[in-house]
């Protein structure tokens, strides 16, 4: 078990953002979380990530209880993350930015950027780049780090098609070499032709999960999407 | 027994006075969200102005006038040449906070070209008579200092908690978005919050130019001092900081019972440090959660 | 010949500036943490430089001491306010200022106060060997500095500052980083106050004030943020731009305080047009 979330909760001033949140992340398998927004899966990612203490409950990862850990040990046990707005070094060279997730050479971080498909040079400064082309670099810097699970936070939000596409097509490869992935998405269609395991969050607490073919047919999840 | 007591009016004083300059700096920091620590430069132009004023072969009261009206344009001169373009270009508060601070080093510069370096007084119109009652002494201009800021004081609640202008205000500091979607005009009522900031600056500058004598660098120890009655009282709404400001004036004259007296200033930095730290939005403050 | 001294002592000045301004820059332009108390560092190498050569200390333990203590000073202001958020940090290091100068003014049986310390020993007996001493300091100082941040640890100071959680993502020690940008640019700021001490002569509680601070911010943001090369050059225009003053025929007593309304202008200016600097690569966030 790569990852096990126990009854987490968090509240903001009397309103519960998560609530007896509990689920299990499995080795080598692709899990997406979706939900309404405002469900809480940010909230819920930085609890996992340390950013946000929780009040209750216990995260657990590889078997290490990193309930309340601070980022940067989290970050050291194996988690790596992207955040739902790209979260690029901006006065630091697309080069400066990789380095810092690993220390390898030119040729290495030259493959990972060719792997999600980045169209620029290693010395453009990553102010400088579109937004698009801010999340590639925020993926490959995430992909480069020492990592065993990888935590996407709506990694296609605010990027064109076209990216789009690439982004689908890396997450597919990184499914074949056997990466766990926790991800957060929108996109339905991406998220059900991806996903071995698809968990839906309402309200802050889980809803239902099971495979993108019995989470499809669920009428609860059309009910929490739609309103009643 | 009549030591403390007399330190304790003192404390309430030096209260008085803190509570006035933090007033305008709070209303300032409230509506605008910035700090406007020029504001204790305002405050010393306007002692230096009713001297000037007063020096004159006019009427006291007309001196005063002039010295209300002229700080007004001071206090406003700033907001317009040096906070509006850096609000335009949205400046960090970082940023708003190093060009106060810069501001304020332009103007107590400023005041010792035109004035000179030496101490000055304003001088009243009648004499300045001493009141003695239970062992507590007490100056008629003391006297003064505290009924103004009482009047003063409520004034400015009435202000802002009845008036629509008030209600403005609040809207303005609680959202600027918002608040124009509702027909605000952002930069008349920060005009506003400035001409009435102002005000109570040339009334604290008046008041304490008579009590204290003016020299060039008051305003920087003032406004450092209001800051931190600010701070201590929270920082959030201008009740509170007048309570900081009182309390820390009787703090820091209360302490100087077992510290030496030259240490005055270093209470109140160092309630301002611990406070900044551990308990940011003061003793009245709600803490704000980090969006 | 008294023109040539005058041009000397301007250009140790603008050494001595030089430094204090590059080592600010760590802080500030590379980490990203917006410290006012770097003139208290200043200060406290002045005076612990001061008081070790006045008791009969060697020079070099005077250098050594002031570096050390400030340093110390540097990392314990650094624990308590490197968690606050931009201008929370920047006025709780101000606290820091004036606290340390109220204490250099009323610690009178150390500092005694008001008074000063006179009498402080130089460090080379002409101005010309000092002039020397005193660049190639500043040279070194910026060589290490312009190095650092070329390091590993210098670019995670950047990516501190450019966005903390990010680096935190990337097992980063943030806290760390910013205690150690805090403590080196201390320790700097420590030597340049040490420096200061033994040229002047005479140090006072002035020093701590917030005309020498708003100067030094003068200097670092018309520079520019995150130029080594930039901190230098600011220094020297806010240092010498006012000089002509001085030779207009302005009654000396006024020059001191039009040179403060010159800076602080100029200071005022770059922030609304060109808040960058001349050289800057970051905007002061």
């Amino acid at each position: 078990m790569m990852l096990r979330i126990t009854k987490l909760d968090k509240h903001f001033g009397g309103v519960y953002a998560v609530h007896d949140c509990t689920f299990d992340i499995k080795e080598g398998t692709i899990t997406s979380i979706i939900g309404p927004n405002g469900a809480g899966k940010t909230t819920l990612f930085n609890l996992i990530t340390g950013i946000l203490p929780p009040d209750k409950g216990s995260v657990r990862f590889k078997n290490q209880n990193i309930t309340g850990f601070k980022p940067y040990k989290v970050a050291r046990a194996g988690i790596s993350r992207t955040f739902q707005l790209a979260k690029v070094f901006k006065n630091l060279t697309v080069r400066d930015n990789l380095l810092l997730a690993s220390n390898v050479n030119d040729a290495e971080l030259k493959k990972i950027l060719a792997h999600v498909h980045y169209g620029r040079e290693l010395d453009t400064l990553a102010g400088e780049l579109s937004y698009g082309q801010q999340r590639l670099v925020e993926i490959a810097r995430a992909l480069l780090f020492p990592h065993s699970l990888l935590m996407l936070d709506e990694p296609t939000a605010g990027v064109n098609p076209k990216v789009r596409q690439e982004l689908k097509q890396i997450l597919t490869r990184l499914k074949k070499q056997g990466s766990t992935i926790v991800l957060i998405e929108h996109d339905m269609d991406f998220v059900m032709s991806i996903s071995d395991r698809v968990i839906v969050l309402n309200e802050g607490t889980v809803l239902t999960s099971g495979t993108p073919a019995q989470v499809r047919k669920n009428p609860k999840v059309l009910e929490a999407y739609l309103g009643k | 027994m009549s030591l403390a007591a007399q330190l304790a009016v003192n404390g309430v004083i030096a209260g008085a006075i803190l509570a006035l300059v933090a007033s305008g700096f709070s209303l300032i920091y409230n509506v605008t969200k910035m700090m406007h620590f020029a504001h204790g430069a305002v405050i010393a132009l306007a002692a230096y102005f009713a001297h000037t004023f007063t020096s004159m072969p006019i009427a006291f009261p007309f001196a005063l006038v002039l010295t209300l009206v002229s700080t007004c344009v001071a206090g406003e001169l700033i907001n317009r040449l040096v906070y509006r373009p850096l609000r335009t270009r949205k400046a960090s508060s970082a940023v708003l906070l190093i060009a106060s601070l810069a501001a304020m080093i332009f103007l107590n510069a400023a005041i010792i070209t035109f004035w000179g370096a030496d101490i000055k007084t304003i001088r009243l119109p009648y004499a300045n008579a001493s009141i003695e009652f239970a062992g507590i002494i007490i100056t008629s201009v003391q006297l003064t200092i505290i009924a103004v800021a009482l009047v003063l004081l409520l004034v400015l609640w009435w202000l802002m908690k009845q008036t629509m202008i008030g209600k403005a205000m609040r809207a303005l500091a609680d959202n600027k978005d918002v608040a124009q979607t509702v027909g605000i005009n952002p930069e008349q009522l920060t005009t506003i919050t400035f001409l009435i900031g102002s005000v109570l600056a040339a009334v604290a500058g008046i008041l304490i130019g008579i009590e204290e004598n003016l020299h060039p660098a008051m305003g920087t120890s003032l406004i450092v001092k209001g800051f931190a009655g600010a701070v201590v009282g929270g920082m959030l709404s201008v009740p509170g900081a007048v309570l900081g400001a009182l309390l820390l004036g009787l703090a820091q004259n209360l302490g100087i019972w077992w510290l030496p007296s030259g240490y005055k200033d270093a209470i109140a930095f160092a309630l301002l440090f611990v406070f900044l730290l551990f308990r940011p939005q003061g003793l009245l403050g709600k803490k704000m959660r980090d969006a | 010949m008294a023109f040539i001294n005058y041009l000397i002592h301007l250009a140790i000045l603008v050494c001595i500036y030089g430094m204090l301004t590059v080592s600010l820059n760590l802080a500030v332009g590379f980490t990203g943490l917006i410290n006012l108390g770097h003139i208290a560092f200043f200060g406290i190498g002045a005076y612990t430089s001061a008081l070790l050569a006045l008791n009969g200390y060697p020079l070099w333990a005077a250098i050594l001491g002031a570096a050390l203590i400030a340093a110390l000073a540097g990392i314990i202001l650094a624990f308590p306010t490197t968690r606050l958020k931009g201008d929370y940090l920047a006025l709780a290091t101000l606290g820091f200022t004036f606290i340390v100068g109220s204490i250099a003014r009323n610690w009178t049986s150390l500092t005694r106060g008001p008074l000063g310390l006179p009498g402080i020993p130089k460090y080379a007996a002409s101005n010309q060997t000092l002039l020397w001493i005193a660049a190639g300091t500043l040279l070194a100082f910026s060589i290490t500095i312009y190095c650092i941040t070329k390091t590993r640890f210098g670019k995670t100071l950047q990516a501190v500052r450019d966005d903390e959680l990010a680096a935190a993502m990337l097992g980063k020690n943030t806290f760390v980083h910013k205690v150690a940008a805090m403590g080196i640019s201390a320790f700097f700021a420590g030597i340049a106050g040490s420096f200061f001490a033994h040229y002047i002569s005479f140090i006072d509680p002035s020093i701590f004030g917030l005309g020498d601070l708003v100067l030094l911010l003068s200097m670092l943001i018309v520079g520019g943020l995150a130029s080594v090369p930039g901190s230098f050059i600011g220094t020297a225009i806010i240092l010498l731009i006012p000089e002509p003053l001085r030779f207009i025929g302005f009654p000396s007593a006024l020059i001191g305080p039009m040179r403060e309304m010159l800076f602080a202008l100029i200071l005022l200016l770059i922030l609304i047009y060109r808040p960058k600097g001349i050289f800057g690569r970051v905007d002061l966030q």
